[in-house]
């Protein structure tokens, strides 16, 4: 019998039975959709997230921090160590001047610079913020974040005057838009040393060379909307220290080679008392990170799957029973016992198709309404970390990948088969005079 | 006269339950191109079981059955079901497909011939014309009455040319005018278009209009007139 007449048959009885059939359906469809819109989502929050990140990452940096442990530094990955937190119980105070330490180590290494953070407060005669105040080499940080360390006003002196500051676009707007610092305006920087005894108030008079161009994403090292940026002279006197948090290390390229061999080196050269992140370990983190969330999500959809085949098992057999005769009438006429299973697999796999097919469908429209409620503010997700303003809100465009839409169909339709296997097998196995004789 | 079918002490056990049933105890029988046989008894005699190792649905326990010179139980699973292709089959309840229309149900024996669909609905309007039911092709069996389901599984059990025709009490669920009407048909296919009969009836009336009556009883043949 041709392919044809065997599928063309089998979808005469499936519409004979359109209720029984529409609900086997279903399950597919739910599961189906459940997996396409669960893997869309997360692939674009994935993809959302990636892209924010990258915005505020140099890939061709190494950010290098005091403490042993590191946050997926090398190509072994790593998770989140000790990082920083560990780093205190040591002892070991990472120092500005390290950079040059760190310079002379390999000629991968272009350039260094060293970042001192602290928490304080910018004011105006009418406005006042929180915000992390960042001391660090104007030109050298500059020269490692070209894209994104870019006044919109004002402008960035490379040898700045020691009043100088340039406030990150968050810093400097409200979300309503509202300016609250402008260029060429004298603020007060405000900061509190806690360390002293008792803690001590400190302030001095700053002048705002430049407001930054908004950054996006993360400030992971990088230049941050949150932050504003002091000369690192002015903040080793104003915080009265001599040590820095981070160590920002510029590399010649971004190989996983280079990287790895120059994290090597840092860590062996402060004999493991610095962590050295890479933003590649990063995104690498992320990506598997990413990939754990996405098979547990599927795992949970593919069970609902699961109950679906069992479905389609369930209303095959029953099927199979009520339609002994005709299998008897259909062997008696000289059809072959394959295909006999042919039809019976036929109508498993039309299901599994049609559902498949919906699912996809479905589960597309449902992952554009979540994304749509999650973007509209419904629900946001702070992006922004740190001292600053509210944060963003995430834009998340659900992406289905040729992958997730073919393994989607796959899936669906190899459950389908997979479980009408049997009881296609057992139809047929019948035995066409005691099929006959069914009743 | 070609011959079409020859049982040489056909035995047929089977098990109903526990207990052996001997349903044909060594049968002889010899059946020519162009006949039109009758099978008569009465239920258990074995008749039935006759038709069904006829028609390659079921295989002997012991002895020979040569189909078209093919020793059946040599055969397997998928040539039996070529045999079956070749024989035409009509059953006392008809065993039409509910959910096809007069012509699928037709059609539907073509399929499994692997006819192409053109010719299929061709062949299959011929056949319902020769039956009588050229009316009738769209109809469901529902939708006929019984003479008229029969007409259509005689006109699917004549769709792929068969060495012969089976008919299995092909009066026995319809009235007697009903009945007269098909044996007419019966016998104007074998007399006009030399279709092989063969039919397992209960009913003598009937048998007479056979051209050959087999009388078997308890599993063997005890008479084998020429009418």
């Amino acid at each position: 019998m041709r392919t044809r007449d065997v599928l063309g048959y089998s979808f005469s009885a499936i519409k004979l039975r359109k209720l029984r059939a529409g609900l086997t359906t279903l399950g597919v469809v739910i599961g189906i959709a459940a997996i396409v819109a669960l893997l869309s989502i997360t692939q674009g929050l994935q993809d959302t997230i990636t892209m924010q990140l990258e915005t505020g990452l140099a890939t061709d940096t190494l950010i290098v921090s005091p403490g042993a442990g590191a946050f997926g530094g090398g190509q072994d990955g790593g998770g989140f160590g000790g990082g920083a937190l560990g780093g205190a119980d040591s002892g070991f105070r990472l120092l500005i001047n390290d950079t040059q330490t760190i310079n002379g180590l390999s000629t991968d290494i272009l350039t260094s610079t060293a970042l001192i953070q602290r928490s304080g407060y910018i004011n105006s005669t009418e406005n006042e913020r929180v915000t992390t105040i960042v001391g660090v080499d104007f030109s050298e940080y500059k020269n490692i974040y070209s894209t994104t360390f870019i006044s919109e006003s004002g402008e960035i002196p490379d040898t700045p005057d020691n009043n100088m500051i340039i406030i990150g676009k968050r810093v400097n707007e409200r979300q309503n838009g509202t300016v609250l610092f402008t260029a060429g305006e004298d603020v007060q920087i405000l900061w509190t040393n806690a360390t002293a005894r008792p803690p001590q108030n400190e302030s001095y008079t700053a002048h705002v060379a430049a407001v930054l161009q908004e950054v996006g994403g993360f400030a992971f090292g990088g230049p941050s909307d949150n932050n504003i940026y002091i000369p690192i002279t002015t903040a080793q006197e104003f915080f009265n220290t001599s040590e820095c948090e981070t160590i920002i290390v510029k590399l010649a390229n971004s190989d996983q080679a280079t990287i790895d061999a120059v994290s090597k080196l840092i860590t062996n050269e402060f004999a493991g008392e610095v962590s050295t992140i890479s933003s590649t370990a990063v995104l690498n983190l992320l990506g598997s990170v990413f990939s754990i969330i996405e098979l547990f999500l599927v795992g949970i959809a593919a069970i609902s799957l699961l109950v679906a085949g069992i479905g389609i098992m369930n209303i095959m057999i029953v099927s199979l029973i009520e339609r002994t005769r005709e299998i008897g009438i259909l062997k008696a006429l000289g059809m072959k016992s394959r295909t006999v299973l042919g039809i019976f697999l036929g109508e498993s796999v039309i299901i599994g198709v049609i559902g498949a097919v919906i699912g996809i469908a479905l589960g597309w429209v449902l992952a554009n309404i979540v994304a749509t409620v999650l973007s509209s503010g419904a629900i946001s997700i702070g992006t922004g970390g740190g001292a600053g303003p509210g944060g963003d809100l995430l834009s998340i465009t659900p992406v289905l990948t040729p992958m997730v839409f073919l393994g989607a169909f796959g899936f669906g339709v190899g459950v389908s088969v997979i479980f009408g296997l049997y009881p296609a097998w057992r139809a047929s196995k019948l035995k066409p005079v005691e099929a006959l004789r069914y009743e | 006269m070609a011959l079409i079918v020859e049982a040489v002490d056909l035995k047929k056990t089977y098990m109903l339950g526990k207990i052996p049933v001997e349903a044909l105890r060594g049968v002889n029988l010899k059946i020519e191109s162009g006949d039109f046989l009758a099978i008569l008894g009465p239920s258990g005699s074995g008749k039935s079981t006759m038709l069904n190792l006829i028609g390659a649905l079921d295989k002997p326990t012991a002895g020979t059955l040569l189909i078209d010179g093919v020793d059946v139980s040599t055969l397997n699973d998928n040539q039996l079901s070529d045999l079956r292709r070749r024989v035409g089959f009509v059953f006392q309840f008809f065993n039409l497909i509910p959910r096809l229309t007069a012509r699928d149900n037709v059609e539907l024996s073509l399929s499994i011939a692997d006819i192409g669909k053109a010719e299929r609905k061709k062949r299959a309007e011929e056949l319902l014309e020769t039956v009588g039911l050229k009316d009738r092709i769209k109809h469901k069996p529902a939708e006929l009455s019984g003479g008229q389901q029969q007409r259509v599984a005689i006109a699917r059990a004549l769709a792929n040319n068969p060495r012969f025709l089976l008919l299995d009490e092909p009066t026995g669920n319809i009235d007697s005018k009903t009945a007269r009407e098909i044996m007419r048909l019966v016998k104007r296919l074998n007399t006009e278009k030399g279709v092989t009969i063969i039919m397992v009836t209960h009913d003598q009336q009937l048998a007479k209009e056979a051209k050959r009556t087999v009388q078997m009883f308890d599993g063997v043949i005890t008479s084998d007139v020429v009418n």
